[in-house]
């Protein structure tokens, strides 16, 4: 039957049948459907995993389509999690989603992230990201971190047991340091291929195979056409993956972190 | 060519591509004005063709013959499972449309050969090569080059893949690679395993470096090759000059007019 759907992917010696079943039984839950969780959210439901979450609060407008090609002209105004599911369905029609009209927090993270085997990053905010990483240590649950602006970006794994973004990045940015996608504009392309190799991550986490980012960072520079990725270790002092972390509880993350994300001591 | 400012709409759509300094409204009205040509719209052409429309480049030509497969969908986004069977030209076409009406989309559902690419080719800017085989990869940057258009050429090859650009004079595939892969030592891209979201990578790195060429930005992936393998999440860049003993681009070139590209590349090569 060499039509079948996931054929093509099902002959590779890195998949096989088993884990083209892998994929099938499956969850991944997407945090953030815009230009990076679009790329994201089809290549998952392409692959053939089995139960995608599709968690976004915020409805399309017209300066998404420059790159969130998840998305119809057709689709400004309705909430992205309805269109996203839509043009998912039109893809493939068995695969289970998930439509959370939620912005992640710490207050639904604990029940969010159990219900699903892998977190991938597709937001925008600093204090969300680093809210992601955190949550994905202290929940034992594998994250593919993604990030870019204007015309660059970075994708890392984050493995249970770390090491993790806050091992390379401690803090998020304050505020006024990094501007916004809105102040400094982003390249459609370039979120395409950072949503693809986070795609690529996930895919690989899911099946147990390859080498995956963990402890090194990929940096992407379109406007150089210059990719690399870079090793990173653990960094001792940790905030949330070392020995002694001050994060340790979702439930009193508030305590424990700045709502921009920063640590508080 | 004087160029009527944009409008509203395009102001709102394209706020994201104005922010940025290496585009602003001078390089959004090149990509308005501009004309790029995806050859194949399977793996690769999928994410090429709905980055350019999403950037709304003016008007995109989708040339393949094919039609969508169900095992196509493994990989190949701009398709759905109700256009199976269907030309994938105008699935696309119907995608890019939804995802932009700004743009405009020209079908060429003909399998680009010897007979017609140049005739295909001449009508646009920049070529983008989104196909899967060796005779179509030789016969896109023939003419490429002897029409004097620049070609964004991507390849994958089951968990690997390349993109590199060939701007006229500056190199070309056969400056790459002189000969054809040996027959029988290439296993054909059709008939074996693509990684999912592979062509993902490939795709939109080719879609980035075709807007580059469009608006002047940037550095172009020009006598550099980028090879990515997934499995591994590596990135590694290979140089490569044009060969003066290259029979296309060389000092004394002696191929003059397409050739004959199954004879060229073999049929156990297929």
């Amino acid at each position: 039957m060499t039509d079948s759907r996931h054929h093509r992917q099902r002959i590779l010696p890195e998949v096989g049948a088993a884990g083209q079943r892998r994929l099938q039984d499956a969850s991944v839950l997407i945090v953030g459907l815009g230009a990076l969780g679009s790329p994201v959210a089809l290549y998952l439901a392409a692959a053939g995993v089995g139960r995608i979450g599709l968690l976004d609060d915020q409805r399309v407008e017209l300066p998404n389509l420059n790159r969130q090609i998840l998305y119809q002209d057709s689709d400004q105004g309705r909430p992205k999690v309805e269109a996203a599911r839509d043009r998912l369905r039109a893809l493939d029609p068995s695969v289970q989603l998930d439509a959370i009209v939620e912005n992640f927090r710490p207050s639904n993270a604990g029940r969010l992230v159990p219900r699903y085997d892998l977190l991938v990053d597709g937001t925008d905010a600093f204090e969300t990201k680093f809210l992601l990483n955190d949550a994905a240590i202290l929940l034992d649950t594998p994250l593919v971190h993604g990030a870019a602006l204007q015309w660059g970006g970075q994708v890392l794994t984050v493995l249970p047991g770390g090491p993790c973004l806050r091992c390379l990045f401690r803090e998020p940015p304050d505020p006024g340091v990094v501007p916004s996608c809105e102040e400094a504009g982003i390249l459609g392309a370039v979120t395409g291929v950072v949503g693809s190799v986070q795609a690529e991550e996930a895919i690989k986490i899911l099946l147990g195979a390859g080498e995956p980012l963990r402890g090194r960072i990929f940096q992407h520079d379109a406007l150089r056409a210059e990719n690399r990725t870079v090793e990173f270790s653990r960094d001792p002092e940790c905030p949330v993956c070392s020995r002694h972390p001050r994060i340790r509880d979702l439930a009193r993350y508030a305590e424990q972190v700045s709502a921009r994300g920063h640590v508080l001591v | 060519m004087t160029v009527d400012r944009l409008n509203d709409e395009e102001l709102e759509r394209y706020a994201r591509h104005l922010s940025l300094a290496e585009i602003g409204e001078a390089g959004q009205r090149k990509l308005k004005t501009a004309r790029a040509l995806v050859v194949g719209v399977g793996a690769l052409g999928s994410p090429v063709a709905l980055y350019l429309a999403a950037a709304g480049v003016g008007t995109i030509g989708l040339a393949d013959h094919d039609r969508v497969r169900l095992s196509n969908l493994q990989r190949q986004i701009a398709h759905t499972t109700a256009g199976v069977g269907r030309l994938k030209v105008e699935e696309a076409a119907r995608a890019l449309g939804a995802l932009n009406p700004e743009v405009r989309i020209e079908t060429e559902p003909v399998f680009v050969s010897e007979a017609n690419a140049m005739s295909v080719l001449s009508r646009y800017d920049v070529v983008v090569d989104g196909t899967d085989s060796f005779q179509a990869r030789y016969l896109l940057s023939d003419a490429a080059y002897l029409l004097g258009k620049p070609l964004v050429h991507g390849s994958i090859f089951r968990i690997e893949g390349q993109v590199t650009v060939f701007l006229p004079g500056r190199g070309c595939y056969r400056c790459l690679y002189p000969e054809p892969p040996p027959p029988g030592a290439i296993e054909e891209a059709r008939q074996v395993g693509v990684f999912a979201a592979l062509p993902g990578v490939i795709g939109t790195v080719q879609a980035a470096e075709t807007l580059k060429v469009i608006t002047g930005s940037g550095e172009l992936l020009v006598n550099r090759v980028l090879l990515h393998d997934a499995m591994a999440m590596t990135f590694r860049e290979v140089r490569y000059r044009r060969n003066p003993a290259c029979p296309l681009c060389g000092d004394h070139p002696r191929i003059r007019a397409l050739v004959d590209y199954e004879a060229f590349v073999g049929s156990a090569a297929r």
